[in-house]
């Protein structure tokens, strides 16, 4: 009860947290003020420069992390549970290198920000319909057949993805590309969340719906209809919902690895293998860790650290102590 | 047994054509070397690696990996040397104005300074001009093979720009040192004239200057740069701390430096001005309440960078941060004469705002 309680509010202080923490030094209590001045009417006491800093930058940035974090996290545990195998994450499929591409693509023709997040979205959409398409078998779709097509998609995005920076300007566009693969939420503003927050809630939703069939789908396809369940019709909603929070979540930041991965082994360890409960707990642990990520990122020095240096760093050597400690016994 | 037969022969026959090829290739890589050996004579050049370089006396033929140096070899006049050049290069819409011949000169470097060998050999360059940053490139070995010399040259400040002119200048023959004399004499005086000013300038009075290098994924350009050298000779402050170029900072790390002026570099730099002028994220930084955020003027290269023009940049710079104290300098008319006296091009007055607004011509 109490670990309910925790993951439930633990992502919310940290988001207070990271509200007054930052490069500019601003007072907890202004931060609650503010925060109080959008829904009710209080005298404005505080510079607007600061009200800036507080709702324009840190507050899009902090929900953009939320949403980013706990999409990427829910989609990993929901493909790991369908593909009933621990190391698949949300970018199995190619969305992750397709939606790359069609970023580095939008750099190199000097595209806004917003055509660039519209580019990464198209493309990671279409890298995994393609995938989809090519692991059709007879109207089904084996999980040994989209991961081989996932890797096949990937391979080929990532091919165009490195001509791409094969021809780029080395002293202004190549390092652009660079930096956005390596991910970020410095791009964050009210516009992007406004758009882009609620993509990844629709693809939430549909796999928080779903979440008591992905139980039966993970003791394999054959299982899963005799009991009655529509396995193709239900991967692909799996499939759909992952991908259009994938795809958002890299056009809003770019490509952050390893949270799909490493977050639902944490939330496997902290509330079992059932995913109904185990799906609404990724998204607890998915905000809070990004929020502390990304806090690290844009305070730890003045040049912003990339998103995905930090989540390998972290995560690569948390996810080895995971193995250690429960080694085959994921499920 | 004919099939064996066959096989055979076909296996007989591919053996001579290799033999044939590779006697082929040996010939002509001894007759490549014998006519280097000994019909050209040599001078040596010291680079800024400290390395002996050798080069044929008279330089006709140029490789030039270095996007920005190109438009250097241009203005001494020797633009038709070039035989190797980068897709950057050739792509600088005033580059291609002024020199439309770059079209047909292969782009033998990839971005990066990495080379098609085949390419650069098939050129024939009697030597390769490269920006040194404290590594050889990785296709040295190769290019030692075929006996082609290699040429670093500093790239790191404006004093680093007048090295590269000047040794440029050395490698390409007399006529181009002349030239690049001339130019250092002209940028030499602009930096006289404009320090003349702005080493009086109390602290308190410089403006903190942020140069953006990049719109979309927004980059900003620190110091232990050219970027940085031309802000302080303008007198200004390099808002950002940050160490070389192109580095990604938070916004709310450029509210926490707050900078007076922003100068917008890189294409399309119109759009990634209105970019930042239209952001709320931007509003209260000082310079965009106080409307001074301008667009870095381009030509045959970006004047900010490694250019010819860079000698113009620190007027510019200078009248922009401080035209109260620089009334009298006219860059309408100080580019006009620039481009007349080192580009051979008379700019009309459609042709001067291209450059300001740094769109092509």
């Amino acid at each position: 009860m109490t670990r309910r309680v925790v993951l439930v509010v633990a992502p919310f202080v940290l988001l207070y947290v990271s509200l007054f923490v930052g490069r500019f030094d601003i007072a907890p209590e202004d931060v609650a003020r503010m925060l109080a001045s959008l829904v009710v009417s209080i005298p404005h006491d505080w510079p607007e420069s600061v009200a800036t800093i507080v709702l324009q930058i840190r507050l899009p940035r902090a929900l953009m992390a939320m949403a980013v974090g706990a999409g990427l996290s829910i989609s990993g545990a929901a493909f790991q549970g369908m593909f009933r195998n621990p190391l698949v994450s949300t970018d199995v499929l190619g969305v992750s290198a397709a939606a790359g591409f069609g970023a580095a693509v939008a750099i190199l023709l000097d595209r806004s920000l917003l055509q660039l997040q519209a580019f990464a979205f198209i493309f990671g959409l279409l890298g995994v319909v393609i995938t989809y398409m090519l692991a059709r078998v007879y109207r089904t779709t084996p999980a040994l057949m989209l991961v081989l097509s996932g890797v096949i998609v990937a391979a080929f995005f990532g091919a165009l993805l490195s001509g791409a920076k094969f021809v780029a300007d080395p002293e202004a566009k190549l390092p652009a590309i660079t930096y956005w693969l390596l991910g970020s939420f410095n791009a964050s503003t009210v516009r992007s969340v406004v758009t882009i927050v609620p993509a990844i809630a629709v693809g939430v939703a549909g796999l928080l719906l779903v979440r008591w069939k992905l139980n039966l789908l993970s003791m394999g396809d054959d299982e899963a209809r005799a009991l009655g369940v529509r396995t193709e019709w239900l991967k692909g909603i799996v499939i759909a919902c992952a991908t259009l929070i994938t795809s958002a979540a890299v056009s809003a930041c770019g490509v952050v690895g390893w949270v799909g991965l490493v977050i639902p082994h944490v939330a496997r360890m902290l509330v079992g293998p059932d995913h109904r409960a185990l799906l609404p707990a990724t998204l607890s642990l998915g905000a809070s860790y990004m929020l502390v990520i990304d806090g690290l990122a844009r305070t730890a020095t003045a040049v912003e650290i990339p998103i995905g240096i930090l989540t390998a760093i972290i995560g690569a050597p948390f996810f080895a102590y995971l193995l250690r400690r429960t080694s085959a016994t994921w499920q | 047994m004919r099939s064996d037969g066959h096989v055979d022969v076909l296996m007989t026959t591919c053996r001579i054509a290799v033999v044939i090829v590779l006697v082929g290739l040996g010939l002509s890589g001894a007759a490549a070397q014998s006519r280097s050996a000994s019909s050209v004579r040599i001078r040596t050049l010291t680079d800024i690696a400290g390395r002996t370089v050798a080069v044929p006396a008279t330089v006709t033929r140029v490789a030039d990996p270095w996007h920005a140096n190109n438009g250097m070899v241009l203005m001494m006049g020797a633009a038709d040397k070039i035989v190797a050049t980068t897709l950057q290069a050739k792509r600088q819409p005033w580059f291609r104005k002024l020199f439309p011949r770059i079209d047909r000169v292969p782009a033998a470097f990839d971005e990066s300074g990495d080379v098609n060998i085949e390419t650069l050999i098939s050129t024939r360059p009697d030597v390769v001009l490269m920006a040194y940053g404290g590594t050889m490139p990785k296709w040295m070995p190769a290019a030692d093979t075929y006996g082609i010399p290699v040429f670093m040259m500093p790239n790191t400040s404006l004093a680093d720009l007048k090295t590269t002119a000047r040794m440029t200048g050395e490698v390409l023959g007399h006529r181009e040192s002349a030239r690049a004399a001339e130019w250092i004499r002209y940028f030499d005086g602009n930096i006289r004239r404009v320090t003349a000013v702005t080493s009086t300038i109390p602290k308190s009075e410089r403006p903190k200057v942020l140069h953006t290098a990049t719109g979309t994924i927004l980059t900003i350009d620190g110091v232990k740069t050219v970027v940085d050298d031309w802000i302080t000779v303008a007198g200004g402050i390099n808002a950002a701390d940050v160490i070389s170029n192109a580095r990604p900072v938070t916004m709310e790390q450029i509210a926490a430096w707050n900078p007076d002026v922003i100068i917008v570099g890189t294409a399309p730099n119109e759009a990634n001005r209105q970019a930042i002028v239209s952001d709320p994220r931007w509003t209260h930084i000082k310079a965009i309440r106080t409307g001074r955020v301008y667009v870095n003027p381009t030509g045959v290269y970006l004047w900010d960078r490694h250019s010819a023009e860079a000698a113009l940049q620190v007027l510019w710079a200078a009248k922009t941060l401080h035209p109260d104290r620089f009334k009298d300098l006219d860059i309408r008319q100080e580019t006009k004469a620039f481009y007349a006296k080192f580009f051979n091009h008379t700019l009309t007055d459609a042709e001067y705002e291209t450059i300001m607004r740094a769109t092509a011509p």
